[in-house]
């Protein structure tokens, strides 16, 4: 960062850092207060909550308007200062976390009202609304946080709200598993994410961000042969956050919690958090590779490569999955399971080019139409009476229009169908892959190919057809509480396409990319890609923003709009008229090891839970044989023995006593007159 | 009289008058006892508050001279600094809990709450004397009761075997470390068991290499047995699965720290060429309290054997945070001492309240428990997630200084804490909780009460509320503690630590602007 730059966070900090502050504890405060004035009155706990978040979103938009190119960074809180590593909570507001801010607090807003009506009936209605505002103050706590060990603190707030919503119907045996296998999974990434964040604090001396992006910046060999271990450990946190394999099990579990939860953390916000993160120290992905002499053989290759295999195989692995799938929250788990490798794999590579802004960009997008489909998928599963299985609804389209369409438009996005948002995210995914590595931009072109045709398959099998169950034909339209939000998260998906939105999260990283979003750049504004002129030039070049990424790589395009024609084209031959699934005839054995989930479940409760009993009661047994067995109680037993012993002698017998006595003396005599 | 005096009299004074009521009338005894503790625990909080981390070292110190003579001289002297002046304040506060889930008990109850306001003065004044016999009389005294208590009103079929183990290792403990003491009065030559003044000439003239070499295990082990460091620590789970609910919460959140005060006050500071030849030693001991002892815990079965092995595992934290001898680490150490205090004591109070109404403490004959319990199953998943290291209670600030402490020097001890902490301890934490808690309420447990009224739920908010404020708000503990904590690890290794870095922080919450240098 440039001195003008920090001086301007300096001026600008004293001015507005109360209400980035705000921004923070409003969920909280907001939160809090409804459990102890409002407990008992459910609209006012949900309108307490909602008017937390909301204005949360309408403070953050200002300060998106306020910091423009200038990060502002608020007033630190001394959490716990000791000489040598002082931890402070203090706040950082530029353009990547203002964005951040907006699409978390919108999501949040929305689910919040969609919530009113979905767990209306819910005996502990203030509970769900206080946890979800808890939820809400843990992610803006990442999103805004300016220093490592403050994100690492809301990284595990985040993970407890995430464990009390999933276990939310705490009476379900099923509920609680999940959420504590989503805890424990979780906190194997955290333990990797902890040690990144020691061993770059080792080496450098600071956990604040800013601090180490400008220290990475004037030396990226600092971190020396740790730099891809440091790498490698720190995304492990994401790794678990955002669901990567192999700690990728938990997510699909997760769906045990009620539905608006599924839709705010577990496809939209928290799950994003780890990609979010990556971005946030993407510094350390560019610094120069270096890896411990075990490890050399790696070589020159960055830790951002093996990252971007890593996204690049979970993509794969849970498109292939979702495609047998029947439950419909399921099918969207891995679905976002999928789309979570695409941008983690569109982060690992970025690391080559030097921004991961493809990866952000369709973070955001992804945001907004997967939490569509999940309400959408809630109002559903509301309608057929907690029915979740897609071969047993059908023919919804026209009992539910408005949950159908908006419904439609999700998957049109996901699947990356222009004009639709998706589709220019996606391809900022593919031209990354395309430009960095040909063998990952393939598996991405096969993802979207899956996509597709998962997403056709849940679409033809649910709203079309005939109905299959009674749930499904006496099934009716949801209030308009729960379709006024699947309306509104509609726009985005749609209007993502006019705005420079690609242009503005490039601009988040210090480079301006080469958006489809060219409205900027036509007007010659290379450097003014603020919130101002952005609305400015929304009515510039449509066409630009429209066709952009065929002028702009006509093969990725090209490629990406085939694999939707290719998905969907494959699913309405198989699912058109299907009123059962054809494709385990087709597949066989295939099919049910993709039913199975490839055994994931199985293999790690076949190995390493056991692994970690077994330790257990190896540790176990020594403790009570070995320790307290021979110690204690040997020791316990050998005086006792002694003891024994030594009342044989005691026995008050007179002439045991003189013959004892004589013994002794003639032992004494021997041993002097020798 | 000094607010040390005057605390650390008032549950002695307490269990007098308690002595004089007939021991039929119940209720009297109850209030009086619940009272005297009310007032012990305002004037920790009292003395916390007034305790000025820029003053002297030892505030409101007490001295008076108890015997004079040309050979031998024992003073009463007590006072403190800030890491006494945390441990008074969540024994105070503990104390005040225990007494107050003792409500229920109905056998003897005068006699178990003199024992009980016994405990809580010896533990007071353990923490308060700055005199070696006396912290070792008052260690003593407190530790009497723990064993009366086991056996009188302990529960289960162990419970005198375990009073007995529990006996002899914590005599066998606190014997060896006697005998370090005895020799630290003897071989120092400065005749005088005052640990202000042994501390003074033992900057001037410390002990020979020898004498160091000697002392300082018998201390270590001593007072290490006293907290249950592996591998002598097999005594604490049984003990406390046995012990009645206010004997374990006393114990295991307070006496238990009187080992590890003790290493800080005396080990430490006295002995840099012990603490040289020693720390690495610790450090791979307390790999065993982190790593063993969690392992162990997730074999257990039942709930407080359980919340005992995962207090030893706890413990290693401490042990860890001590072995790193940095400013960061020792912070570290004393935060975990003070926020394990709170939480040992909060899961036996809950462990207490659940057997008192399921009758049993087998985990898996428990189930659905929030279902029934609504206010004790939130408090248990407070407690249970502040046990595996959550933020925002104290224990995370305490764990997370240990291991930024201990990093440079130890870093694959932090690792295994590291894996110990967060995932081992949330393997045995959320798989209880998940047994207990989640789930349909079985049939066979019919009359579970919730705790009733607001008096009946205070002492788990008191706990829970510790736990929560001082995991906001650690600086309000660490500032106290700094100025003592840095002192500590100046003496224990002159040579490496810069002046610079010793300074004393002085502020709460300085606020300054957040440019990128202000770290």
């Amino acid at each position: 960062m440039d001195p003008l730059a920090t001086q301007h966070a300096v001026e600008a900090g004293s001015k507005y850092q109360d209400l980035a502050w705000m921004v923070l504890a409003s969920p909280l405060i907001c939160g809090a207060g409804s459990w102890f004035l409002a407990r008992r009155i459910r609209g006012l706990t949900a309108g307490f909550n909602i008017a937390g978040v909301v204005i949360s979103f309408i403070l953050g938009l200002i300060l998106l308007g306020i910091s423009g190119d200038h990060p502002l960074a608020a007033t630190a809180f001394h959490w716990l200062p000791i000489p040598g590593a002082d931890f402070t909570l203090g706040l950082q507001v530029d353009r990547l976390s203002a964005l951040m801010t907006l699409v978390v607090t919108t999501v949040a807003t929305l689910v919040m009202i969609y919530s009113t009506a979905y767990m209306h009936d819910d005996a502990s209605f203030s509970r769900f609304f206080c946890t979800l505002s808890l939820f809400v103050f843990s992610m803006l706590g990442i999103v805004l946080a300016d220093n490592l060990v403050m994100i690492f603190i809301f990284w595990e707030l985040v993970g407890v709200s995430s464990y009390l919503l999933i276990g939310f119907w705490h009476e379900r045996p099923a509920a609680g598993d999940a959420a504590k296998k989503a805890f424990l999974t979780n906190r194997i990434g955290d333990f990797g994410f902890l040690l990144g964040i020691l061993i770059i604090w080792g080496a450098t001396g600071t956990v604040n961000i800013s601090e180490l992006s400008a220290k990475f910046g004037a030396n990226p060999g600092l971190l020396g042969s740790m730099a891809g271990v440091a790498g490698l450990l720190v995304f492990m946190g994401a790794m678990g956050k955002s669901a990567q394999f192999p700690l990728h099990v938990w997510l699909p579990d997760a769906m045990e919690g009620p539905t608006p939860v599924s839709a705010l953390i577990h496809a939209a916000t928290m799950v994003a958090a780890g990609v979010y993160m990556l971005c946030r120290v993407f510094f350390i992905y560019t610094a120069q590779p270096g890896w411990p002499v075990p490890l050399e053989f790696l070589g020159n290759l960055g830790a951002g490569s093996i990252i971007g295999c890593i996204g690049g195989f979970t993509a794969l692995l849970a498109a292939l999955i979702a495609v047998q799938q029947n439950d419909i929250k399921r099918i969207l788990a891995y679905s976002t399971l999928s789309q979570l490798g695409y941008m983690v794999m569109a982060v690992g590579l970025g690391a080559q080019i030097g921004t991961p802004a493809s990866g952000m960009y369709h973070l955001v997008t992804h945001a907004f139409f997967k939490a569509m489909l999940f309400l959408g998928a809630g109002s559903v599963i509301h309608a057929c009476h907690h029915e979740q299985d897609i071969w047993k609804m059908g023919g919804l389209r026209t009992k539910m229009p408005q949950t159908f369409w908006t419904f439609l438009i999700g998957t049109a996005a996901l699947a990356g169908l222009p004009p639709f948002s998706g589709f220019y995210s996606k391809d900022e995914v593919l031209v990354t892959a395309l430009q960095v590595n040909p063998i990952l931009f393939v598996v991405a072109v096969l993802v979207a190919i899956l996509t597709t045709f998962y997403m056709c398959r849940l679409v033809l099998v649910a709203f079309f057809g005939e109905a299959r169950s009674d749930s499904a034909s006496h099934a009716h339209e949801s209030p308009g509480s729960m379709t006024f939000p699947l309306l509104v998260l509609a726009v985005p998906s749609v209007a993502i396409a006019w705005i420079p939105l690609g242009e503005f999260i490039s601009g988040a990283f210090g480079g301006h990319g080469h958006g489809h979003g060219h409205a900027a750049v036509a007007a010659g504004e290379k450097h003014a890609v603020g919130l101002m002129p952005l609305i400015d030039n929304l009515s510039n070049g449509i066409n630009e923003a429209l066709f952009g990424p065929f002028n702009h790589n006509a093969l990725a395009a090209t490629m990406g709009l085939f694999a939707v024609l290719l998905g969907s084209s494959l699913a309405w031959t198989l699912y058109g008229k299907a009123t059962s699934d054809p494709l385990p005839g087709i597949l066989g054995g295939w099919a049910r090891l993709l039913k199975g989930r490839f055994y994931f479940d199985e293999i790690y409760s076949g190995v390493i839970i056991p692994l970690h009993d077994c330790a257990a009661a190896v540790t176990d047994w020594a403790d009570r044989w070995l320790v307290s067995g021979l110690g204690i109680r040997g020791l316990h037993g050998s005086v006792e023995l002694v003891g024994r012993a030594l009342r044989l002698v005691q026995s008050g017998n007179l002439q045991t006593y003189t013959f004892l006595f004589a013994a002794g003396l003639a032992v004494v005599a021997w041993f002097t007159l020798r | 009289m000094s607010l040390t005096s005057t605390l650390l009299m008032t549950p002695f004074l307490t269990a007098l008058l308690v002595l004089l009521v007939p021991g039929n009338y119940r209720f009297v005894v109850r209030c009086l006892a619940l009272l005297g503790s009310l007032v012990t625990a305002i004037l920790g909080v009292v003395l916390f508050l007034k305790f000025d981390p820029t003053g002297a070292p030892y505030q409101f110190e007490g001295l008076s001279t108890w015997v004079s003579s040309s050979v031998f001289r024992l003073n009463y002297h007590v006072g403190v600094d800030g890491i006494a002046a945390a441990m008074l304040l969540v024994t105070s506060l503990v104390g005040f809990a225990a007494v107050a889930v003792s409500w229920d008990i109905d056998k003897q109850t005068k006699l178990f709450l003199i024992l009980l306001l016994v405990m809580i003065g010896g533990a007071l004044g353990a923490f308060a004397s700055l005199d070696l016999f006396f912290f070792y009389f008052f260690n003593e005294l407190a530790l009497v009761p723990t064993f009366i208590m086991i056996g009188v009103w302990g529960v289960g079929e162990d419970r005198t075997y375990a009073a007995y183990k529990i006996t002899m290792y914590l005599t066998a403990g606190a014997m060896v470390a006697l005998i370090g003491l005895i020799a630290l009065y003897t071989l120092s030559g400065a005749n005088t068991l005052d640990i202000v003044e042994l501390q003074k000439h033992l900057a001037k003239t410390p002990l020979s290499s020898s004498a160091q070499a000697f002392i300082f295990p018998c201390l270590l082990f001593g007072f290490g047995t006293l907290v249950g460091l592996f591998p002598f620590h097999s005594w604490a789970p049984q003990g406390y699965g046995c012990a009645p609910s206010a004997t374990a919460m006393m114990h295991a959140g307070i006496l238990k720290k009187a080992g590890l005060f003790a290493l800080l006050r005396v080990a430490l500071p006295m002995m840099p060429e012990g603490v040289a030849r020693w720390m690495p030693v610790l450090a791979i001991l307390c790999v065993g309290n982190l790593l063993y002892c969690g392992f162990v815990a997730m074999r257990q079965r039942d709930l407080n054997l359980l919340i005992g092995n995962s207090s030893l595992a706890h413990m290693g934290f401490a042990f860890l945070g001590i072995a790193s001898v940095t400013v960061v680490g020792l912070t570290g150490a004393v935060l975990v001492m003070v926020s394990h205090a709170l939480l040992a004591a909060l899961s036996f109070a809950l462990s207490a309240w659940i057997r008192h109404q399921t009758g049993t403490l087998e985990i898996a004959k428990m189930g659905g428990l929030l279902k029934r319990m609504p206010f004790i199953g939130s408090v248990l998943t407070l407690c249970f997630l502040a046990g595996c290291g959550v933020p925002g209670f104290a224990n995370f600030a305490g764990e997370l200084a240990v291991m930024f402490g201990a990093w440079k020097g130890l870093p694959w001890i932090v690792v295994v804490a590291a894996w110990g902490g967060l995932v081992i301890g949330g393997v045995y934490m959320l798989r209880a909780l998940r047994t207990i808690l989640h789930g349909n309420a079985g049939v066979m447990l019919p009359s579970l009460i919730d705790a009733p009224t607001a008096w009946r739920k205070f002492p788990f908010v008191l706990l829970a509320g510790g736990l929560l404020l001082f995991g906001i708000f650690p600086n309000a503990l660490t500032r106290r503690i700094l100025p003592a904590v840095t002192r500590v690890a100046e003496l224990a290794r002159p040579a490496a630590v810069p002046a610079a870095t010793a300074a004393p922080v002085t502020a709460a919450a300085v606020v300054t602007p957040a440019t990128p240098a202000s770290n």
